[in-house]
């Protein structure tokens, strides 16, 4: 499983780009351009989601910066996520578009094993200082030693709130140090008539964050990484225990928790009807395309510190970026694109256009991060030990169909936890090999 | 008599009771639709200022002409027409042709062929779609195409022919059968080969279950979303039923517009139901109950 | 006479001209073809993919599993147990509850009561929309900010869980699976009726027998074949069931069916032979309601 097992050492040092990346502005990018030979021609590229997301409207306009620089028309078109991500296998086979957004880990590792992404190592040697050695580990793939996707942006998953609610409920979440502050937070949030802990897992995947996080604050990081590469059991009295602090949440979260998905819990803090909400914060455009002053209200804190031993050392961070198909009509111009996205230029464009994401590139200004961004980089600058996220640390056979569904029964029934982590650790032993 | 004429009255106000209740039922099933149409035609804005319950202050059609302006469906019902009629009348024909040959003509395998074309329509194939997909790759690539069937209207088109033509062999077999085998025979005698005999002997005898097959099969391939979605990669050639799910993500909180694009997509199946009611009753009778 | 039996002699004996032979193969062969390529093939080859291991990309890695997906399915996949109790209740509701209803509507139709026409429209009009549009249109009526909700004064915050809320929800998506079934099947059973003697009914209607008598003890024993047909249908769909779950909880199997489990494992990020597994296990549960059907439909034939 050497594909998945991607050990301390390259993720630890991930958040580093973030910190160090202040102040190193115009000198990464300058090698971009040089040497490299004039790419023309149309590139198609897929935004994931709808032409109304913030984040459509974003990638738009940075393909338009690339369409002025070159001259290369770009012709992007909107995919339903789901849709995009169901059919993936089938769509890079068969006529893709040159180049999509998509996500770092065993997604773009295992399909690169596949032939189905074109290599982009050249472009990421372009970009030259521009990426951290973190960075470019992040986005190299374990088996060859290669880069299939151009690292662009990532974020935190944290316990997200509006400093409005909690100001009007007289609480305080930066003071959440231990387990029980979360519970007595939660407490109070419910007591005053909102939503103590929000949570959609309709889509299967999003209760993974809290997993995760519960697993790497209780366990240890090295044991969240080996429990999904199948080095520790799933019966574990140290799994157990993660389930069993989910399930001390249960009582503060919505009712409906089967009922909603990731924008459920998104509309929920946004309508002002929850406390904490433990999420990524990709969302935050979502905030701000509806406000400045909802963008302004939103804060991030780190998820308390539940085992001293471990502290608050690990977070999920996932890292996004662009690929390139390899059966694509112009790959070069693809990878052209796509380094293009993850230059300075292209990243100018897009926060331009109001992108308030991180982006991992250090040709971006730090120091002209909003409040939130700032603290974002804070929250990644607690940990020593970064994840991607369940769904893209292990097997994809194993994540959605096994990993998924698990969750989803606990939440519908706790007391069958014993059930759920024997079948879970069977349909672990029954997969075929890799 | 009397006793006729009393059990008749008593009848009669029972029914009268029933229709009552069926119609309470009626309105209760039509319920959802008169909604989505109530939602489709207020504007927005009274909604987000009065909400959803409110005393309509407009009502208009505005929702409708924004809904062609903005979610593009022009250029999708075209694609629907481009996958819709080569695959009803290709599922027409070819059905014929099967139920030509085994209705008047006496082979052996006639039977085994009936049975599978019918069986054939029966299975569930959702799972189908990987071994398809993969097909539809290799002929490609043995075309030097790989988008002659993936990504394509063709592709679209054969899978639902392969998938309906058992359907249409079936009902069009049985309603050869009631064709009097006088009619073949004296024209076989006239020396018609096989292919007059089918052209210009069967083939007009044949139209009232084609239009009312050709009605089903509109409906149902207009209706299909789910292999477009698979086996069209780009959203811009998807019917307009698959678009659906795209436009459905897109505006899902502009409820009322959402409401007008559903209606406009929802029109031409309700239309062509009303105004053909007795083919759809027809081909769904030779189709099932074999009458 | 005889001279009929002398032409049918004639035509059987008379050999057909090459061109006709020709036309005649190529009548057979295309669609067979087609039909074969197409539908026979893809599913031949799920049947035999089920038996092995492979990530659905590189034909070369495909290997050999044997039985190994089968007794993941059966001995380790709970959601597997979950799916097939819902696809139970899906055929038992239908069975029971909706097609009987389509039933009682045709009948009553058929004696043609006051407004029978309007309600027949009324009941089919859900069997020619989509299901897309379906699931947009009870969407407006159950989601938060819909009617139900509305009509509940619970606004987006408290909105009543349904989807998830495993006490309700399966009630819900029966419901709206009726909506349409029951239209459908009305329909079906009104064109049997159709063709149903009706004098036999006026005699029986004389003797003084009531409506529901003459219907249970005539018309229904009756519409024996009709009847069986109706049963068949009434459970390849509800074993084919796909579309209308898809379309709530995409792949996310909260609410497994048999064919959900096998567009998840055969789709998206972790494709895997399982999928192919469940598909055949629909398939096999799916082969004696077909022959069922085959035996009834073409008895005649096969006599």
């Amino acid at each position: 499983m050497s594909d998945v097992n991607n050990g301390i050492s390259r993720r630890s040092v991930l958040k580093g780009a973030a910190i160090g990346g202040a102040g190193l502005v115009a000198g990464g990018s300058l090698l971009a351009g040089c040497g490299k030979k004039q790419v023309t021609g149309d590139v198609h590229f897929t935004i994931r989601g709808n032409l109304s997301d913030a984040g459509a409207k974003i990638a738009i306009a940075a393909n338009d910066a690339y369409t002025k620089k070159t001259g290369n028309k770009v012709i992007s078109q909107a995919v339903n996520s789901d849709d995009f991500q169901n059919n993936f296998v089938q769509i890079l086979q068969g006529t893709p578009d040159d180049a999509f957004g998509w996500m770092a880990g065993w997604r773009t590792n295992a399909r690169a094993d596949a032939g189905l992404l074109a290599d982009v190592s050249d472009q990421v040697k372009a970009l030259g200082s521009s990426l951290s050695a973190a960075a470019i580990q992040g986005a190299t793939n374990p088996s060859d030693g290669k880069q299939y996707i151009i690292p662009t942006t990532y974020y935190p998953w944290g316990l997200h709130y509006r400093k409005s609610t909690m100001q009007e409920l007289g609480l305080n979440p930066e003071s959440i140090a231990t387990w029980d502050d979360l519970i007595k937070l939660c407490e109070a949030t419910q007591k005053k008539g909102l939503v103590g802990y929000a949570l959609g897992d309709k889509g299967g995947w999003e209760a993974m964050g809290t997993f995760d996080i519960l697993n790497m604050r209780l366990n240890g990081y090295q044991f969240h990484i080996d429990l999904l590469n199948g080095k520790e059991k799933w019966t574990d009295a140290k799994v157990v225990d993660v389930f069993t602090h989910m399930g001390q949440l249960i009582p503060y979260m919505n009712k409906n928790v089967l009922d909603i998905s990731w924008d459920g819990m998104r509309d929920l803090l946004l309508q002002k009807k929850c406390g904490a909400m433990m999420m990524g914060s990709w969302f935050a455009n979502d905030f701000k395309a509806k406000s400045q002053a909802d963008y302004d209200d939103l804060w991030i804190v780190p998820f308390p510190e539940i085992n001293p031993e471990h502290g608050i050392d690990s977070i999920d961070a996932p890292l996004d970026g662009i690929s390139v198909a390899a059966n694509g009509k112009n790959v070069e111009g693809g990878a052209d694109l796509a380094g293009f996205l993850g230059s300075k230029e292209g990243i100018d464009a897009a926060v331009a256009a109001g992108d308030t994401n991180i982006y991992i590139s250090s040709d971006f200004d730090t120091s002209t991060y909003d409040a939130f961004n700032k603290q974002k980089l804070e929250v990644l600058g607690a940990a020593k030990n970064i994840g991607f996220f369940l769904d893209r640390d292990t097997r994809g056979d194993f994540a959605g169909p096994v990993v998924g569904p698990a969750i989803q029964s606990f939440l519908k029934n706790p007391k069958d936890l014993t059930k759920i982590l024997e079948s879970t650790q069977a349909q672990w032993d029954a997969l075929p090999a890799l | 008599m009397v006793q006729n004429k009393d059990y008749k009255n008593k009848q009669k106000v029972k029914d009268n009771f029933i229709s009552a209740i069926i119609g309470f039922f009626a309105f209760v099933w039509i319920f959802p639709i008169l909604w989505t149409l109530w939602t489709s035609l207020r504007p927005y804005n009274d909604i987000i200022s009065y909400g959803v319950f409110s005393w309509p202050r407009h009502l208009n059609l505005d929702n409708y002409f924004q809904a062609f302006r903005v979610m593009g469906l022009s250029k999708y019902f075209l694609n629907t027409l481009y996958v819709m009629v080569p695959s009803v009348i290709l599922i027409l024909f070819l059905g014929s042709l099967i139920a030509f040959v085994v209705s008047r003509y006496s082979f052996r395998f006639n039977l085994t062929l009936l049975l599978f074309f019918t069986a054939g329509n029966m299975l569930p194939t959702i799972a189908t779609y990987i071994p398809v997909f993969w097909l539809y790759i290799k002929i490609g690539d043995l075309f030097g195409n790989r988008s002659l069937l993936y990504n394509n209207y063709f592709g679209i088109i054969l899978i639902h022919v392969a998938f309906q033509v058992g359907f249409a062999t079936f009902v069009l077999s049985s309603y050869m059968k009631t064709v009097p085998k006088e009619i073949s025979e004296s024209a076989i005698l006239d020396g018609c080969s096989v292919f007059r005999h089918y052209w210009d002997v069967m083939l007009p005898l044949l139209r009232p279950p084609l239009a009312a097959l050709g009605v089903l099969m509109s409906c149902w391939i207009y209706n299909d979303f789910f292999w477009a979605l698979i086996l069209m990669s780009e959203d811009s050639k998807r019917p307009v039923t698959s678009a659906l799910r795209q436009l459905q993500g897109q505006y899902v909180t502009d409820f009322n517009l959402l409401a007008a694009g559903a209606s406009i997509v929802a029109a031409p199946t309700i239309i062509l139901f009303l105004v053909l009611r007795k083919q759809f009753v027809s081909g769904l009778t030779l189709g099932s109950t074999k009458g | 006479m005889k001279t009929a039996a002398v032409n049918k002699n004639v035509r059987s004996r008379r050999s057909l001209s090459r061109n006709d032979r020709f036309t005649l193969s190529a009548f057979v062969g295309i669609p067979t073809l087609l039909q074969v390529v197409f539908l026979w093939g893809p599913t031949l080859i799920t049947v035999a993919l089920s038996f092995t291991y492979w990530n659905g990309i590189n034909v070369g890695d495909i290997k050999w599993a044997g039985l190994a997906n089968y007794k993941n399915i059966f001995f380790g996949s709970p959601v597997f147990y979950d799916a097939l109790k819902n696809n139970v209740v899906w055929l038992l509701w239908f069975t029971f509850i909706a097609t009987p209803l389509g039933i009682l509507l045709a009948y009553q139709f058929d004696r043609k009561i006051k407004g029978h026409q309007i309600y027949e429209t009324i009941f089919y009009m859900p069997v020619v929309l989509s299901l897309a549009i379906i699931g947009i249109i009870w969407n407006f009526m159950l989601q938060p900010g819909g009617f139900l909700q509305g009509v509940m004064g619970r606004d987006i915050g408290n909105a009543l869980s349904i989807w998830g809320n495993y006490d309700i929800n399966s009630y819900v998506i029966m419901a709206i699976a009726s909506w349409r079934h029951i239209g459908y099947i009305m329909l079906l059973y009104l064109a049997g009726l159709k063709a149903f003697d009706s004098s036999l009914r006026e005699a029986s209607a004389i003797d003084g027998a009531t409506e529901w008598q003459t219907f249970r003890k005539i018309i229904f024993p009756t519409m024996r074949p009709v009847n069986v047909i109706i049963l068949v249908i009434t459970i390849i769909d509800s074993l084919r069931a796909f579309d209308l779950v898809y379309i709530i909880y995409g792949t996310s199997t909260a609410w497994p069916l048999l064919n959900i489990l096998a567009f998840q494992n055969f789709a998206g990020q972790g494709i895997s032979m399982k999928g192919a597994a469940y598909s055949v296990i629909a398939l096999v549960l799916c082969v004696v309601p077909i022959l069922v059907y085959l035996r009834i439909v073409f008895k005649e034939d096969l006599e």
